[in-house]
This record gives C-alpha cells, sequence and structure tokens, in this order.
C-alpha cells in the first residue's frame, strides 16, 4: 500500500470560524499527527486561492488524503471534490470536517470551541486514511416533475414545465387550487383583481395535458435521490398509485398569523377586530361592514401583527405595508366620509410601484400614526356602547410622544405570514432543512435561493420565506428552469456509494434479502450468496448494518471507516495545552 | 522413531493463564496421535502435564521455544508476567482458544470493575461469611518471609491486548482436529501463512455450510430459548426464533453445537472483516425483529435473557465495549490502542 500522506486545510470563513476557534492552535494540534504531510490555516479555503493552494499541495507534497476543516459538508464538499479532481485525485479522498455548522456557530467559549474542532478534524484525519477511490456513475433523469402545493407559486412551476412538454405531477392538499392569492380581492400595486389573474391559471393548470392534479392529497413519504424519486399516493378511492419523477418542487406556502394570542388586541373577544384576510373576504364580498351590518364611521389598520416583534416573529412579512396601503384606498373609495387611521411601525414601501403607492395614498385623507413596538402595542379596547364609536385604541404616537386615542368601528389587524403548520412534515418527507423560523432554507441565500441542499429539491414561493406575488412566480420560473436544465441533460453523475458483496465471506444467510427498502438485493442459489443490483441499490446502508458476517460493505460507509473517526473524536492525543 | 525423523524436534510449551482447563484438556484429547506430537516435539514446559518451574522458563535462551499455545486470558499480572516471559521465549507464540484469542468466557467480568467483583465476592454474596472484611493483599509480611498474590487487575484482556501474538487458533476449546492440522503444518517446515492470522479456522461463517435449511424469512415474532421450541431438526434456528451466533461466527468448528442441536455460542469469534462480532450480531438481529411499534418491539425484546452474556460471551474484552471503566477513571478513561 502507498505511504498516506493527508493535507489538512483550516478555514477561518472570515470571521465565522475564526471568531470562536482558534484556528492556529488547531493546526498546531493535528499537524504532528501521524500521516499528517501538510497543515494549513487559511481565510477561505472555498475562494479560489483556498482550492489552489490544495492543488498545489497535492502535487507538490504528492498528497494523496485531503481534510478541510470548514463549514457544512452539504455546502462546499462537492466544491472540494472537485478540487481534488482536478489535481488529478479521486475526489473521494477527501473529508470534511465541520467546524462551523457544528463548533463556531453553536458555541459561545472558545477554548472548548477550539478543542471540540481538534477532535473534530482528528476524526476527520482517522476517516480518511481508509477511504477508498470510488468510480462516479451515469444515471437517467426521470423527466416527470413533482409539484406539492397548488398556490400561485405551485401553479407557475407547474405550467412553466409542462408547457415545455414535460408531465407535472401537482399534489394538493385542499380541495380547490389558488392557494391563498385566491383568497385576495384586489392585488397591490396596481389594483388587479387576483380573481382576475388566478382563476385562468387554475382552468389552465386543470386543463394541461400534461399536468395531473391529485386533490385534496398529502404526500406521506417520498423515496429516492435527484432524478429517481418515487412517493406513494393513496387515492380517496382507497387506491394507491405510483409515482416517479426526477425532481420535485415544494410550494406549500404559508398560513396567516394568529393575532389571538396578542391579549392587547382583544382579537376574538370584540366581533369588530378583523385580520386582514377576514378583511379580504369582506372586500370580496363587496361589502365594508361591522358585525352589525353598519357601515363603519372610523376605521383602524393596525400594522406589524405578529411580525417584528421578537415574541412573536422577528422577521418582516414583507407584504403586510402595502396590503394595508390598499386597504385605505378600498374603504376610501367605498365609503368616502369615514375616518380611516392607519397606525404602523414603519412604513415599508420598497419595490416596484410601492413607494409611488405610498404617496398617492397619503393624499387621500388617510391619517397616518406611528407606534413603537418596543414602547408596548396599541390597546384596543370596547366603549361598551358609552360613546359614538364602538372602540377605542390607545398608544403613544411616535412622533409627538403624545398617548392618543384612536376611534374605530372597525379595526384591520395586518397579521404575518408565518410558516405552515405542515413545514416540518414536509421538511422530513422532502429532505430540507428549516431555519429557527421554520421556513425551508435555500441551498444558498444568495447564489442559489430557489435550490436546497437536497439535489433535485427546490423550493418556490412563502414556504421559503414571506413574499408577495410576483417575487412567488419568479422564483417559480426560476425553479422550473432548474429542473428543465436537468432533464434536458438527461443524465446526472452520481457517486457509487453502493453496498458490496464480498462473495468470499458471505454466508448466504438471506438477512440482508428482506431488509433491502429497494429490493436492491437478490439471493444467488448457484452460489449461494447474495447479489446486490448496484443500479437499484441507493447506498442506504441498511443491508451492511444487518450482515452478521461483515460480508457486505456499504462504500465510503464501512465500519472501519465510522470506527476510526469515532476513534479520532474520543483520541486522548486531543489534548488542548490552554485548558 | 526419532532417527527416522530428519528434523530435529521442535521446542513446545503450552500455558495457561485465566483458563478453565478446557483448552489444555483439549490438547490431551489427541489420543494416540500423541506419539506424532511427541515424535515430533519435545514438551519443554507444560504447567497441567509437567512439573518445570517459572524459574526454569526464565532461564531458557530467548526465542529457545519453537512453539507456545497460550490459552486462558489476562486476568492478573501473573497472567501478564508469564505472557510477556513466553513472548520473550519464543518463536511463535499462539493465542490458543476463545480466552487468550477474544477474552472468553472469563471476559464478562469485564461489565463489572474490579470493585464491585470483590465486593461481590467477599462481602455481599449470599454465601460469603467474611466477619473480618477479608480481602486478598498483593503482599504481607509473615516471619518466614513476604507472602504475595499476583494483582487482579480491573479488566481481563486479550493476549494479544498483552504482547506481540503471531497466530490465533480460535474456539472453547479449539478443535483437537484442527490443532493437530496447525501442528503438524508447523513441524513440516511448510510455508506459514502470514503472521496475525486466524489458523484452523475457514473465512466463511458458520452459515456457509450449516447443514441446516435457511431461507430470507427471517422475522422473529418472538424469541425463545432452545427448549421452548419443537425444533424439527433442521430449518435454521433464527429462523425458529432461537438466537444463533452462526452468521457472525467464524466457521471452523465442524458445527458441533448445530450437529447436536444447539445453537452456536460463537466461540471461534468473528469473521474476517467483522470488528465487533456482539455488535455485529445485534445489529443484524434487530432488523429481523418484527414488530410495528416500539412497544410490541420492546416485548419481543424482553425474551432476550441476558443480551450481553449472549452476544458478547467470548468476546467482550475484544469488543469496542471492552469493559467497565471505574467511576473515578471515567473522565479521563483512555480509547483501546
Amino acid at each position: 500500500m502507498e505511504e498516506i500522506k493527508i493535507g489538512v486545510y483550516v478555514c477561518w470563513c472570515g470571521t465565522n470560524i475564526a471568531k470562536m476557534v482558534d484556528v492556529d492552535q488547531v493546526v498546531d494540534q493535528i499537524k504532528f499527527l501521524p500521516d499528517v504531510a501538510v497543515a494549513r490555516n487559511y481565510k477561505y479555503m472555498c475562494s479560489d486561492p483556498g482550492q489552489d493552494m490544495i492543488i498545489r499541495d497535492i502535487k507538490q507534497h504528492h498528497l494523496n488524503r485531503v481534510v478541510v476543516a470548514a463549514c457544512s459538508p452539504r455546502i462546499h464538499e462537492l466544491t472540494f471534490r472537485k478540487a481534488l479532481a482536478k489535481a488529478g485525485l479521486n475526489p473521494m479522498m477527501f473529508q470534511m470536517a465541520n467546524i462551523r455548522e457544528q463548533v463556531a456557530w453553536v458555541h459561545t467559549d472558545r477554548e472548548k470551541a477550539t478543542k471540540k474542532a481538534v477532535s473534530l478534524v482528528h476524526a476527520a484525519i482517522n476517516r480518511v486514511k481508509w477511504h477508498e477511490s470510488l468510480d462516479k456513475r451515469t444515471i437517467e433523469v426521470n423527466p416527470a416533475t413533482l409539484v406539492i402545493g397548488g398556490g400561485v407559486a405551485g401553479m407557475s412551476a407547474a405550467l412553466e414545465i409542462a408547457n415545455a412538454g414535460k408531465q407535472v405531477y401537482l399534489v394538493e392538499k385542499s380541495k380547490k387550487l389558488g392557494g391563498y392569492a385566491a383568497q385576495l380581492d384586489l392585488t397591490f400595486p396596481h389594483f388587479y383583481s387576483a380573481r382576475q389573474l388566478i382563476k385562468p391559471m387554475i382552468r389552465h393548470v386543470e386543463d394541461h395535458k400534461n399536468i395531473r392534479i391529485f386533490k385534496p392529497m398529502q404526500i406521506n413519504q417520498i423515496f429516492g435521490y435527484m432524478g429517481n424519486f418515487q412517493s406513494t399516493l393513496q387515492l380517496a378511492n382507497g387506491d394507491e398509485t405510483k409515482l416517479k419523477f426526477g425532481n420535485i418542487i415544494v410550494a406549500t406556502g404559508l398560513q396567516p398569523f394568529d393575532p389571538s394570542e396578542i391579549t392587547s388586541y382583544n382579537y376574538g373577544k370584540l366581533p369588530d377586530v378583523v385580520t386582514s384576510l377576514e378583511f379580504e373576504k369582506m372586500l370580496a364580498k363587496g361589502r365594508i361592514e361591522t358585525c352589525e351590518g353598519k357601515e363603519p364611521k372610523n376605521v383602524a389598520i393596525i400594522h406589524c401583527v405578529g411580525s417584528r416583534n421578537a415574541n412573536y416573529h422577528e422577521y418582516c412579512s414583507r407584504t403586510c405595508c402595502m396590503t394595508a396601503l390598499k386597504f385605505a384606498n378600498q374603504i376610501r373609495s367605498a365609503l368616502p366620509e369615514s375616518n380611516i387611521f392607519d397606525l404602523y411601525a414603519d412604513m415599508r414601501s420598497f419595490g416596484k410601484g410601492c413607494e409611488e403607492l405610498y404617496t398617492q395614498t397619503s393624499r387621500k385623507n388617510v391619517i397616518f400614526l406611528r407606534f413603537d413596538q418596543q414602547n408596548g402595542l396599541p390597546e384596543i379596547r370596547s366603549t361598551n356602547g358609552e360613546e359614538a364609536v364602538s372602540m377605542l385604541i390607545e398608544f403613544t404616537e411616535q412622533f409627538s410622544k403624545e398617548q392618543v386615542e384612536v376611534p374605530a368601528d372597525l379595526v384591520i389587524l395586518m397579521v404575518a405570514m408565518e410558516s405552515h403548520a405542515d413545514a416540518k412534515d414536509i421538511s422530513h418527507i422532502a429532505g430540507i432543512s428549516m431555519c429557527g423560523n421554520s421556513f425551508f432554507i435555500e441551498k444558498h441565500p444568495k447564489l442559489d435561493p430557489v435550490a436546497t441542499t437536497s439535489d433535485g429539491v427546490f423550493i418556490v414561493g412563502t414556504c421559503q420565506a414571506p413574499k408577495d406575488i410576483p417575487d412567488s412566480i419568479s422564483q417559480a420560473k426560476a425553479a422550473a428552469a432548474r429542473v428543465l436544465a436537468t432533464i434536458h441533460v438527461g443524465t446526472i453523475e452520481v457517486d457509487v456509494i453502493t453496498a458490496t458483496v464480498n462473495e468470499d465471506i458471505c454466508c448466504g444467510c438471506q438477512t440482508c434479502v428482506s431488509v433491502c427498502p429497494y429490493k436492491a438485493i437478490s439471493f444467488n442459489k448457484e452460489k449461494g450468496v447474495s447479489e446486490v443490483n448496484e443500479i437499484l441499490c441507493k447506498g442506504c446502508g441498511t443491508c451492511g448494518s444487518t450482515c452478521p458476517t461483515g460480508a457486505i460493505r456499504s462504500r465510503h460507509f464501512t465500519d472501519q471507516q465510522i470506527l476510526s473517526q469515532i476513534q479520532g473524536l474520543l483520541s486522548p492525543d486531543n489534548k488542548f495545552e490552554k485548558m | 522413531m526419532a532417527e527416522r525423523n530428519e528434523r530435529p524436534k521442535i521446542k513446545l510449551a503450552v500455558y495457561w493463564g485465566a483458563a478453565c482447563g478446557g483448552c489444555c484438556v483439549s490438547v490431551l484429547d489427541v489420543h494416540e496421535k500423541l506419539f506424532d506430537v511427541v515424535a515430533n516435539a519435545d514438551l519443554v514446559f507444560w504447567p497441567i502435564a509437567l512439573d518445570i518451574k517459572y524459574n526454569d522458563v526464565e532461564a531458557m535462551p530467548d526465542q529457545d521455544i519453537d512453539v507456545t499455545l497460550f490459552n486462558g486470558a489476562i486476568r492478573n499480572s501473573e497472567n501478564k508476567h508469564m505472557a510477556r516471559l513466553l513472548r520473550q521465549k519464543t518463536k511463535i507464540l499462539v493465542a490458543y482458544g476463545s480466552c487468550a484469542h477474544l477474552g472468553g468466557i472469563p471476559g464478562l467480568a469485564n461489565l463489572s470493575t474490579k470493585t464491585e467483583i470483590f465486593d461481590r465476592i467477599y462481602k455481599e454474596s449470599e454465601s460469603t461469611n467474611n466477619p473480618n472484611h477479608t480481602r486478598p493483599l498483593e503482599k504481607y509480611e509473615v516471619k518466614e518471609g513476604t507472602l504475595t498474590l499476583p494483582e487482579f487487575f480491573n479488566d481481563v484482556r486479550t493476549l494479544a491486548q498483552t504482547v506481540d501474538v503471531d497466530y490465533y487458533l480460535p474456539g472453547c476449546p479449539p478443535q483437537t482436529e484442527r490443532l493437530l492440522e496447525v501442528f503438524m503444518a508447523i513441524v513440516s517446515g511448510d510455508e506459514l501463512p502470514p503472521r496475525g492470522k486466524v489458523l484452523g479456522a475457514t473465512d466463511k461463517s458458520q452459515c456457509d455450510e450449516c447443514p441446516r435449511k435457511k431461507s430470507d424469512k427471517k422475522t422473529i415474532k418472538e424469541f425463545h430459548r432452545p427448549w421452548e421450541i419443537n425444533d424439527d431438526g433442521e430449518t435454521c434456528f433464527l429462523e425458529q426464533g432461537v438466537l444463533c451466533m452462526g452468521p457472525a461466527t467464524r466457521s471452523g468448528c465442524g458445527h458441533r453445537c448445530i450437529e447436536v442441536n444447539a445453537p452456536c455460542r460463537g466461540c471461534y469469534g468473528p469473521a474476517p472483516d467483522v470488528i465487533d462480532p456482539g455488535a455485529k450480531m445485534m445489529s443484524s438481529v434487530a432488523t429481523m425483529i418484527d414488530g410495528d411499534t416500539s412497544e410490541t418491539i420492546e416485548k419481543i425484546l424482553e425474551n432476550v435473557i441476558d443480551p450481553a452474556g449472549y452476544f458478547y460471551r467470548f468476546s467482550m474484552p475484544a469488543s469496542i465495549l471492552r469493559r467497565k471503566i471505574p467511576e473515578n477513571l471515567q473522565a479521563q478513561a483512555p480509547l483501546q490502542k
């Protein structure tokens, strides 16, 4: 066996890692470990100079293994594998230690964090020694696409792909397509009717020969990987249908924030306090009225209900300010004599035509009053019929610092957009990560905003973050372009991380045959051994762990690799002088 | 007969560490083949059969003994001393039997610490009558001089965890026929296999040549002890719900247990690529359990009596678990080499 020579590279990730991990100390600790030929740290290992450093060292020092301690392998494993390939090494001779997400970002004690980073790098060094060269395999991409969610984003993606002549399976949980956009009356900033926008779209989707709609239907399980996913749907008549598809677009949307948890607004107790969505329905019906069916004289609109507040959601829901202005305009047209009070925390009128809408609305005799969420939320109380108005809203107006009371017969709460209650289930089913506020995480927040860390799975619309209709549609069409690109190429290269049977050791006990979820193992009666079909094998490792003789190895996840990694992690050599 | 043998006789030693004596008896089991053995070998040290003292061994030149069959595990300082001494005096050191190979039955004591073992024996056991709290001492002064006892270690080790081992001959005890084959191979001057190899066994697992019928229907709804089933004498024990270590155990014993309708206990140790046969077998059995809910699975598992003693019966010291670490050492416990 050739002499093992490992290059170890510790990334600062700017200050992301270097702030919490003493990268010099990590290098000092591991550079004397057996088989480590080169150990360095650098500001950005993923940058071109960082990769060039690795490539240069491989050539100069004849390295045959590389460890990079940096971010999650989900982000840059491929980057570094490509760098190895560029330098003529098999890309599998690489191991990544995640010292950003698993160390720097989650710890506050620098010395302990550094010690943990040393352990993780030691583990990676131990593992990479046992790595073996593996070839790539080309597989065909199934040209069908699964779209989960029949809102405006899901429908847009489905139409784009179907119009390109490719099959789409559109799964919608409810009985109707259209999602929340279909429940709106007019849209901002141009006051187009939402129904006139959405209805033709729904019809188009329903009539499309390349779109097969399943509703009401929920996806429970998806097997497979990019290019070759499959799922079984339980139809209403009790039948099952098996779908195969190459890509997944997740467009599961949002849910409105429930304002009853904000006690000062008395939502649910005062009948004339309504949410923005309830008000949309009122507008769609064509009559603005109180619960008693009267025209309201005073209408108040309160912004940021559940948004931009650490007690509820820290983020801005992005659409409520402009929707509020749209409401003000609609109320002004419907009730020219009414008083309109707009209680805002900040007026966020970014986006095309939005600042103009603000200017235009401010000329329509709408009274804008500012409150500061830091100093408490406005308090809505009933006048119990003792005054001409039914409710009074009390708060400190921020510019005048005056305590004011605003009269109201109808209050509209501009509720936040939340991730859907189903998001967690969907994240498990589709293999997507969630961020702290339960929206799905994109592969890269700047450079890859519709892809996810699971290849072949894309996120569009409000399941990714609050956004308006044009942004949702842009994302949907972007994801459709990504999907169509993979279908157009037709094949993808995957690592051959499959199971393999050592026929000299296999005793033919057949324990593995029944556990394989992909039916990739069969028993060869003639030879008396199990055989793995490498096309069907997905490398899940189930057979490897069930094989009692050690005849089955899960490539790239061998017992030896994993146990060496654990030994490195627990090694008493992981000293830390400063402790 | 010696004059007919052109080759000089080899010097053979047999020693026991923490052992039951069965391995030494298995050597005696060569019966009339003993003549072949003594025709080819001089037995220079064998405490069970010959009156040769430790001092005599110490007086031998280094590498003087050609082959030592070391049986038994390393439980105390005497075992360790003799292992080191025999390593020094021997050209080919063979770990003979399960205890020297993997720790064996004495290795199950590694589920307890030394303190726990002593408390049990000298204080808590139902038959203990020890009002003066007497405990073994390593040194005791009497007027005639100093009496000593070997130090009882915290845990049992394998021979290979103590000294370098040339070959392994597994089994509890090893099949005498296998011993003879290996012995004759050594004395005949054949080229020896690479150092570190397991001899007297195949590279396959028990199931490979097991006479019982096996299929892919290894689903277990209920575990049984062997006496609880009406064994048909033909079907794979696992498929009848009886735990059998066969799949995770190296073949070579001739299915002694299976032949008499008893499941394999695993004394021949793991197949070549397996690091921890106990873990391998547990992982394998876990996939056979046929239960949908955690309650049913737990209920099925309740019938696995003494899982550590079953899955690790012969291999605890050589396993990843290896031994229980005394509480005061747990924080800085070093990992096995």
